[in-house]
């Protein structure tokens, strides 16, 4: 990754830098993935391979106290409709 | 733009839509247009016990605003050339 | 456009964001998906009753509405005993 000559200038570059990286990516209705981001838009519209997906999914109990149960999924290629998109982190995070 | 052009590099391959009310549909990819509704040949809603809704239904048109994921064949994505064309895009982008 | 093109005086299956299934004969559309069912039904869906057809008669649905518009197999469709079949009714689309 080439940080030094194209630097970080608005929010959109630290995406671009995440090209061909794993991505964490967190979306609406309590879904996570990781994968590796092949492309994106200005709506966040994502392209990422080798996916994992958790959903998380929280089982009101009796007496308040719900449990949580994580579901994970894989999937080999997957276009992501930005409209769910909450945020992209870069590969530091895992 | 560039999302778009993607998919319709893809016609003729077989997708799966995951909508946003959680049904899946598989079939093959027909046609896409600027705001990513997507035709669909030859479906298969999966779970149709659950679903019969849509047993008789062998094409569908679906809205572009209803899709949260599309799976696509891994084999018939090149990533480079995607990274690459995703790099121009965002300078294009910054440019203006 | 991915158009509805092929759509036109055929009768389709019409699946609405609150979950609705609406079959019909696509009278006309356009650019927004707004679309015009004529001689139109409801299909209400019941896990323990039987599917029960409400008509509509004309109708136009508004395109931000709509999930997803099919082509009916008439064969297959005109087949299908309603009344054996039950189901959920289709949840609705959350953002």
């Amino acid at each position: 990754m080439d940080t030094s000559s194209a630097g970080i200038q608005e929010p959109f570059d630290l995406i671009r830098l995440s090209l061909n990286e794993r991505v964490f990516v967190k979306l609406r209705g309590d879904r996570e993935l990781t994968g590796v981001l092949h492309a994106y838009d200005g709506h966040m519209n994502l392209i990422m391979s080798a996916v994992e997906e958790t959903i998380m999914i929280v089982d009101p109990a009796e007496g308040g106290q719900g449990s949580v149960n994580y579901v994970k999924r894989k999937m080999d290629m997957l276009f992501v409709r930005g409209d769910g998109v909450i945020l992209v982190s870069p590969p530091s995070r895992t | 733009m560039l999302i778009f052009s993607v998919f319709k590099t893809l016609t003729d391959q077989t997708v799966i839509v995951e909508l946003k009310n959680d049904l899946l549909i598989t079939g093959v990819l027909k046609s896409v247009d600027q705001f990513l509704n997507i035709r669909l040949d030859n479906i298969q809603v999966s779970d149709e016990a659950r679903h019969p809704h849509m047993i008789a239904v062998k094409n569908c048109f679906i809205r572009g605003s209803v899709v949260r994921y599309v799976q696509i064949p891994a084999d018939a994505v090149d990533t480079q050339l995607l990274e690459d064309a995703t790099r121009r895009e965002a300078l294009n982008q910054t440019k203006r | 456009m991915s158009s509805l093109q092929g759509y036109v005086d055929r009768r389709v299956l019409v699946i609405l964001q609150d979950g609705r299934v609406i079959i019909g004969m696509l009278a006309g559309y356009d650019q927004k998906s707004n679309v015009v069912l004529s001689d139109s039904k409801e299909r209400v869906y019941n896990t323990d009753e039987p599917v029960e057809e409400i008509p509509l008669g004309l109708y136009l649905v508004k395109g931000d509405q709509i999930v997803l518009i099919g082509e009916l197999d008439l064969e297959e469709d005109e087949s299908t005993d309603l009344s054996n079949i039950r189901a959920e009714p289709l949840p609705a689309i959350r953002y």
